[in-house]
């Protein structure tokens, strides 16, 4: 079993709203650089699968060849090797291109683990995009997975529960979070093993993008009017708030 | 504009995706998904009884080239998800996901970074493939019914062994007026139980943080944010939630949020209205006694 987990690096998404700044359309390159959480999630989900069935971990990413020490996280986790496509296209459908030559090159890809979105971009399209390239099934928000008698078996995720899905052949999936797939962190001795390890590099391939122009990026104004209650005596700071929720008719 | 609707038959959802249509203009068609009669009017409606969406892409796209549609409207949802990138794909049409805004010119807004910024994109080609984020728009009444053509799926590559759904207690966080939301601050699964017994006073539903969730203290159902529940209720209580862009995101159109936690420089007193800086082992029950007396 050969399997493939997409990370994408993406800005520190953990800075708060108050702190972020655009240089152009994008994050101001001054956030620190890490890998999706949810990509993350995909890592950890194909170590366990790693783990149970003895499968080889490729990790496959597009972007700058800046990003490959952030990368060997991956390796580090447990992934048994890195490739980097090199572009600097945002387009889902550029992305997906360069994402499937690199499938492709490997040649026996059993299986694409996919964050359930990118981190910086939150759209949830690339891994769908890539599936239909490869002329394979798709399926979003997957948190289990099982082969067995040449099939998948697997848990997706949904507004109102979850179902249990089979189905057979090469399938791209999209990992979402759960209990069981938060990423683990690497030891030491893992973080220093995988920095000597060599990474592939491929050039990027030109593709044409989606006919959808991007016209402007703002940051949206929030305005802070918080009013903090008095804590002297908790009973009464209740009393307060619910009156205070009274009177503004929010109750 | 000649628009293609696809959801299950869940008639908010639904509505959410005719007023989109409305704004796009022109005629408003649907495929829904699922059994039952389809709630509103529309040009024509088709259904299917599967609801598996990556057995869907193959019929849609050949509906959508049929019959000329030019937007295809879904939910920012599991189902949206798995249909709008390969749709995309095999029309050659654009996606643009969890859209908040749409104008008559084709032109959409969407969030990045965690709704920490907004893009504009302009649509140049048609069919586009659009998901729309929940709660961004007044679903619109769905008049009458709409007599089905039946669509099957010959052949599906994805079968479905079995559905578990989350049966909620009380009030469903979709249509909550109030939402009582504990995140990793709430120590354990077991300290749900203070909001529960909160949110059965004020008849809230009970949410909580993908912290929380991760941490396996609440069930993936009840996550608010923007890769959980969209939720718009008139008060929101976040206790012990730090206030991350992406829980944020997911209360934009909260009118009024109630910050408890004990870190006075949380971000999530930059979103409350109103803000108590203390450990909420001590200011929930104090609230739960104060709700009490007041009944
Ligand atoms: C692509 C992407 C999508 C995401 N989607 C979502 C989403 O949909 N929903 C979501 O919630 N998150 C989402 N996240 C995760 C988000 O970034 C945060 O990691 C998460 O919201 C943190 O959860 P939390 O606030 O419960 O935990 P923490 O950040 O750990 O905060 C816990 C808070 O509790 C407070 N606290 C601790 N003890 C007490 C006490 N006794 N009393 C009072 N306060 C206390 C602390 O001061 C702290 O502020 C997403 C992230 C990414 C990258
Ligand atoms: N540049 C990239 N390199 C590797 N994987 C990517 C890249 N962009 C997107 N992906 C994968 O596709 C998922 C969905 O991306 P997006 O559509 O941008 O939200 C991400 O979580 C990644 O797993």
């Amino acid at each position: 079993m050969h399997i493939a987990a997409l990370a994408k690096v993406v800005p520190d998404y953990e800075v708060p709203a108050g702190d972020f700044e655009l240089a152009g359309n994008r994050a101001h390159s001054r956030y620190t650089r890490m890998i999706g959480l949810y990509d993350e999630n995909a890592v950890e989900t194909g170590i366990q699968l790693k783990e149970k069935y003895g499968a080889v971990l490729s990790i496959i990413s597009y972007g700058s060849s800046a990003d490959v020490p952030i990368l060997r996280k991956a390796i580090a986790m447990g992934a048994d090797d890195l490739s980097i496509v090199q572009g600097d296209s945002d387009d889902p459908f550029v992305i997906a291109a360069n994402l499937k030559m690199a499938i492709e090159q490997m040649n026996d890809i059993d299986l694409v683990l996919a964050g359930q979105q990118s981190a910086d971009l939150d759209r949830g399209v690339v891994h769908a995009i890539l599936a239909e390239m490869l002329g394979c099934t798709f399926l979003a928000q997957i948190s289990e997975i099982e082969s067995g008698n040449g099939a998948w078996t697997v848990r997706q995720n949904h507004e109102n529960g979850s179902r249990m899905l089979r189905l057979s052949g090469r399938a791209v999936f999209s990992i979402t979070s759960s209990p069981q797939n938060v990423p683990r962190i690497p030891a030491v001795r893992a973080i220093m093993a995988a920095k000597k390890k060599p990474v592939g590099k491929l050039q990027g391939i030109e593709t044409p993008p989606m006919q959808a122009g991007e016209v402007k990026v703002e940051i949206p104004k929030m305005e802070s009017v918080c009013e903090f209650l008095s804590l002297d005596d908790l009973g009464q700071t209740a009393k307060t708030l619910l009156g205070k929720l009274r009177e503004e008719r929010y109750l | 504009m000649k628009t293609l609707i696809i959801e299950k038959i869940e008639p908010k959802k639904i509505g959410e995706l005719v007023s989109v249509g409305k704004i796009l203009g022109g005629e408003i068609d649907i495929l829904a998904l699922g059994e039952g009669p389809i709630p509103g009017t529309y040009g024509r409606a088709f259904q299917c009884p599967d609801i598996i969406g990556a057995n869907l892409v193959g019929s849609v796209a050949e509906l959508v080239q049929k019959n000329g549609y030019q937007a295809v409207l879904l939910s920012a949802t599991t189902l949206g998800s798995e249909l709008a990138g390969r749709l995309g794909a095999r029309l050659g049409a654009p996606v643009l996901s969890e859209v908040i805004a749409v104008g008559p010119d084709m032109t959409v807004k969407r969030p990045l970074y965690g709704g920490k910024a907004v893009a504009e994109f302009k649509i140049a080609a048609n069919p586009a493939v659009l998901t729309i984020r929940r709660k961004y728009f007044e679903p619109a009444t769905l008049d009458g019914q709409t007599a089905p053509e039946i669509i099957r799926i010959a052949d599906p590559a994805v079968e479905l062994l079995s559905e578990e759904p989350v049966l909620t207690q009380g009030v469903r966080l979709e249509d909550a007026e109030i939402i009582v939301s504990g995140g990793r601050g709430m120590g354990g699964s077991d300290n749900f139980s203070v909001l529960r017994e909160m949110a059965g006073l004020l008849h809230a539903a009970v949410g909580a943080s993908r912290g929380a969730v991760d941490e396996g203290w609440a069930p993936q159902t009840m996550q608010v944010g923007q890769t959980g529940n969209i939720v718009a209720p008139g008060v929101y209580f976040a206790v012990g939630i730090s206030g991350a862009s992406q829980h944020l995101a997911g209360i934009a159109n909260a009118k009024c949020v109630v910050a408890v936690n004990k870190d006075e420089e949380a971000n999530i007193f930059k979103r409350a209205r109103f803000g108590v800086v203390c450990d909420y082992k001590n200011f929930v029950p104090a609230l739960i006694q104060a709700i009490r007396e007041e009944q």
